[in-house]
């Protein structure tokens, strides 16, 4: 984890004292006092909306003075189209769930969002959310987001078996991963690294590469554009990636372009014709539910491979946070729920569908073996936001056809003119 | 029945019709197959169990009746609307003489063209400060509006090649021009409109947009099978029941329209000629 | 909710009542009749309301916009043209022209030629053939989000794909990654998109055929015409309006086709099957760049008119 930074300035401390006692007159009062309607935006469908009803029913439970509305949107593609839509019809809402900080920015600037930051220690966040989570919450210097759930997107997927019948041991350094590779080809695995290159999942394996050649630094700077695309680390990044794709991992460029990660983690699990998928945590509940595997057992994960540049101690997540807004009728009611997503009862739901929480009232001992080493491995590093949802709209997309570009040609003269094509849409981004 | 129809014809439609129905065939076995069984295609033989898990589900799960309601309840007032208010514009545009009607006609026909996303920011607007989300009035309002471009295209061109005569004669008899339009024209274009009731049924009945937007607590079915997959659990299984249960309404109203067009034939066969 | 529906109920009787009024009284009509134009008037106007409303509108709106520099829920800020120049200068934004006219042509081709001649066979025999209808109708009507997932499975890259599996029953071992390559992407989406379109031709054209009355076919079967000759002298011509209605709303569905993109494709492999629909959609729906957007639609909505305003003129200019 990210040490924490700098000094308590006077005025933290100052406030912190205050609050501190304020809760201690108050505190006890605060719980039972809220009442109303609390309104929360949720834009999830499936097993996560099942979930948020569970959240939100205890949480009534435990104050049954509120009672919550959900707004749901229901979104098909992209979630935030809808969410702005109904923000820029005049749609109230105390909390929005939200999982693209780029998006968290957008809302920041256009005034809807409440900053944390003087509540913090009044809800309790600084001793559940350590200062690492409460960073990535934060935009242009303002806590707005409170992470209830993170994954691990540093983490490799593979099929025990496969690697066992092949003689493989789980490769720890980049020169091993690059031999598993020919030794899986020669095993006559076609693709060992069956690369989703459809939409985004191709940017994945840049990303933690990214990470551990220039580390958390780099990767920052480069999404916020103080570093240029055309920078060395991101050419170095590149270059790591292309003796990937010239070691054979991943078949023409015309097999990667046709499938997204879900078709890849069929190809892993189900035809035994790939063996290695870098995506996020919900792979899980696939491998679980749709292939009938056991966690841990059957199949399990791997942290990205050490690459000896320095930073391997970096690793690439996705969280969801909650984001309080400014024009919200019952603030109250949001501070409580606030507390209460990180509280156990709600690590202990969250738990139950599988999802891990930031928050130091999680027991990971709930988790799943997989989930567990997953956990570890983010808790042991330097964590940074995948790049793919921190940069511009307009930026990420041309980012992920820049890369899509550089799998059909991994030459060093094309890694030159996709930089500076990605370098050129960034210039008017920002 | 008209005899010496060659058998080969029907065999052509046949073929062509069993190769066209091979995804529907994929959907329906998506649905009573086991997630595990059918990832690498529904098709897939190796492994053959069925299970009724995926329609439980969506029926425990999801109050299916409730929107099934509401769908059919919006879906027959936007589609009644549009079949009446149609014939009587497009017997206006294509028979009657008035001042800008070509300008309106082409602005009206051009606005097929504005895409639905492009509507949905104004329009939300304008309901949140009318009062009517979360009416049915406003996706109504929309779904009606929004078909005429077509609709009115569709009916004034099946129009095209009505005979002249027919409307002399009618104004000889004294017939105004809506009495003409009612007793003349509408019974001779049941064919066109009965097309628009199809088309317009099954736009109505699968719209997303619009409900997913404006509509809250009683959301048509589309809606509300949208959330059977989540972000990451694509659930193939529980989406292709969704498909089912939205698709088999739009295809008896087609079956039953489809006899409408005979229908229309048989009261305009003094027409011809 | 029963209160709306009482209002809808009675707005939509209001709404017709010109046209049960002239049912009422149709003898009064004989003496005191409407003249041409407030007759006119009155058949359109609550088309002209729901227009103005659903339509016009927002199309002002859309307009407004295009003079705007909007970025998510940003302040808009006005920059006159500078959407339009930028549009222009967009390569992504060109490269979606040629990729809409080959999409366009191609569905609308496919669809309406298959349709139509279906139509016309259909038309010999419309009972034996009404269940075979139905079969493809069935396409047009489920989502495409849906269909696109099965299109995906059947073209399916590695051999398990049903395309590939059965070309491997000729050449064992084969296996093309139809939507991967750029190549063959845009015509396997031209398939797909083709597939669900046919159901409304057929429909289309089979109605306007089916105003032939049957004592005309049952003469031309007398007098021993055969299929082709009815076919070329009866139905055909009488088919025309179905096939401008199809070509029409296909066209036009093609311009604004995203779902069965962005299902199949996403645009790429490198955004060779981004259309100018699918450019709409993600500049103002997933980035949000309502100006961007809504210059796209204006240049769209101009260009359509450019084309389609001497058609229709031409049409109208018949009418008595």
């Amino acid at each position: 984890m990210i040490k924490f930074k700098g000094v308590l300035g006077r005025r933290a401390l100052l406030s912190g004292i205050a609050t501190a006692a304020m809760l201690v007159m108050g505190g006890a009062a605060l719980a039972q006092d809220i009442s109303g309607e609390l309104a929360i935006l949720q834009w999830q469908g499936g097993v996560d909306a099942e979930m948020w009803a569970k959240l939100e029913a205890d949480f009534v439970a435990q104050h049954p003075g509120v009672t919550v509305r959900e707004l749901a949107i229901t979104a098909q593609g992209d979630a935030r189209g809808g969410i702005r839509t109904a923000i820029l019809g005049g749609e109230k809402v105390d909390l929005i769930i939200n999982t693209w900080p780029a998006f968290r920015k957008e809302l920041a600037d256009a005034g809807i969002l409440r900053g944390l930051d003087d509540n913090w220690t009044a809800l309790g966040l600084d001793t559940t959310l350590s200062q690492s989570w409460r960073d990535l919450g934060i935009s242009d210097g303002v806590s707005y987001g409170v992470p209830y759930t993170y994954g691990d997107r540093s983490g490799i997927w593979y099929k025990t078996s496969q690697l066992k019948d092949a003689g493989v041991e789980v490769p720890k350094t980049w020169e091993e991963f690059i031999a598993a590779i020919k030794t899986l080809k020669a095993a006559g695995y076609d693709t060992p690294i069956p690369m989703p290159a459809k939409y985004w999942a191709h940017g994945e394996w840049f990303e933690t590469l990214l990470l551990r050649t220039g580390g958390v630094e780099a990767a920052a700077k480069l999404a916020a554009h103080e570093i240029p695309w055309t920078d060395e680390v991101v050419k170095t990044a590149l270059r790591k990636y292309a003796e990937l794709l010239n070691a054979g991992c991943c078949g023409t460029p015309e097999q990667m372009f046709a499938g997204d990660w879900d078709m890849s983690a069929d190809q892993i699990f189900k035809a035994g014709t790939g063996n290695f998928l870098l995506v996020g945590m919900w792979v899980n509940a696939r491998a679980k539910g749709e292939y009938g595997l056991t966690e841990g057992v059957d199949y399990s994960l791997f942290q990205f491979p050490s690459l000896g540049l320095g930073h391997d101690d970096t690793s690439s997540v996705d969280a969801k946070e909650l984001l309080a807004t400014s024009n919200g009728a019952n603030p109250d009611a949001a501070d409580a729920f606030l507390t209460y997503i990180v509280s156990p009862e709600a690590t202990k739901i969250l738990a139950d569908y599988g999802y891990a929480s930031p928050s130091s009232n999680a027991d990971t001992s709930l988790l799943g073996p997989v989930q567990q080493q997953a956990t570890a491995a983010v808790a042991a590093s330097k964590v940074q936001f995948v790049l793919g949802d921190l940069l511009p709209g307009d930026l990420v997309d041309e980012y992920r056809v820049q890369l899509q570009k550089f799998l059909q040609d991994p030459s060093d003269a094309n890694i030159d003119a996709v930089t500076a094509a990605i370098e050129a849409k960034a210039a008017e981004s920002y | 029945m008209i005899g010496r129809v060659p058998n080969w014809i029907v065999w052509v439609v046949g073929v062509i019709a069993c190769i066209w129905v091979i995804p529907i065939i994929g959907i329906v076995v998506t649905s009573v197959r086991p997630p595990a069984d059918v990832t690498l295609g529904w098709w897939r033989l190796d492994n053959i169990r069925f299970t009724l898990d995926a329609w439980m589900r969506v029926w425990d799960e999801y109050p299916l009746a409730n929107a099934f309601w509401t769908t059919l309840w919006i879906t027959l007032i936007g589609t009644s609307a549009t079949m009446l208010l149609t014939p009587a514009a497009a017997y206006a545009f294509h028979f009657l003489k008035f001042p800008f009607r070509r300008t309106i006609l082409v602005i009206i026909i051009n606005a097929f063209v504005l895409p639905v996303q492009v509507v949905v920011i104004p329009l939300f607007q304008l309901w949140r400060d009318t009062g009517l989300i979360d009416n049915i009035l406003a996706v109504l309002i929309p779904y009606v509006g929004l078909s005429f471009a077509w609709s009115i295209f569709l009916v004034k061109n099946f129009m095209e090649d009505f005979p002249k005569e027919l409307i002399e004669a009618a104004r000889i008899d004294g017939c105004g021009p809506l009495a003409t339009f009612w007793f003349v024209v509408l019974p001779n274009s049941l064919a066109a409109v009965f097309a628009v009731g199809i088309l317009q049924f099954l736009w109505c009945w699968n719209s997303l947009l619009l409900p997913m937007l404006y509509l809250r607590t009683n959301i048509p079915l589309p809606v509300l099978l949208t959330r059977v997959s989540g972000t990451y659990d694509l659930n193939w299984d529980l989406r292709s029941v969704a498909a089912i249960v939205t698709t088999i309404v739009p295809l008896i109203v087609f079956l039953v329209f489809q006899r409408q067009f005979a229908a229309g034939s048989q009261t305009r066969t003094g027409a011809k000629e | 909710m029963s209160i709306s529906a009482a209002d809808a109920a009675a707005r939509s009787s209001q709404e017709s009542s010109p046209v049960g009024g002239g049912r009422r009284k149709p003898i009064a009509v004989r003496r005191r009749r409407l003249g041409e134009v407030p007759a006119a008037w009155l058949l359109i106007i609550p088309v002209l309301i729901l227009f103005a409303i659903t339509v016009i509108y927002p199309l002002v709106e859309t307009i407004r916009l295009s003079f705007f520099d909007i970025k998510g829920l940003g302040k808009p800020k006005f920059i006159g043209t500078g959407n339009y120049i930028k549009l222009f200068t967009d390569p992504a934004f060109r490269n979606t022209l040629w990729t809409t006219l080959m999409f366009t042509l191609g569905t609308t081709t496919i669809t309406v030629s298959l349709g139509w001649f279906l139509a016309m066979l259909c038309s010999f025999a419309p009972q034996r053939t009404l269940v075979f209808r139905v079969m493809i109708f069935a396409a047009f009507g489920i989502s495409e989000a849906v269909s696109g997932y099965m299109w995906i499975s059947m073209l399916r890259p590695d051999q398990a794909g049903l395309l590939n599996s059965v070309i491997g029953l000729f050449s064992p071992g084969f296996a093309h990654p139809w939507l991967g390559d750029p190549n063959t992407a845009l015509w396997m989406i031209i398939v797909a998109a083709s597939w669900s379109g046919v159901g409304l031709p057929l429909m289309l054209c089979f109605a306007a055929v089916q105003g032939i009355p049957r004592t005309v076919l049952e003469a031309a079967y007398m007098d021993g015409a055969k299929p082709f000759a009815i076919m070329r002298f009866i139905m055909v011509p009488l088919s025309m309006p179905g096939v401008r209605v199809a070509i029409f709303i296909n066209l036009l569905g093609a311009l604004r086709a995203f779902d069965i993109i962005y299902v199949l494709t996403g645009g790429g492999p490198v955004r060779s099957t981004e259309t100018v629909g699918y450019f709409m959609y993600r500049e103002s729906m997933t980035q949000f760049k309502l100006g961007y957007g809504a210059a796209a639609t204006v240049i769209l909505l101009v260009a359509v008119m450019v084309v389609s305003i001497p058609a229709i003129i031409q049409r109208t200019a018949g009418a008595k």
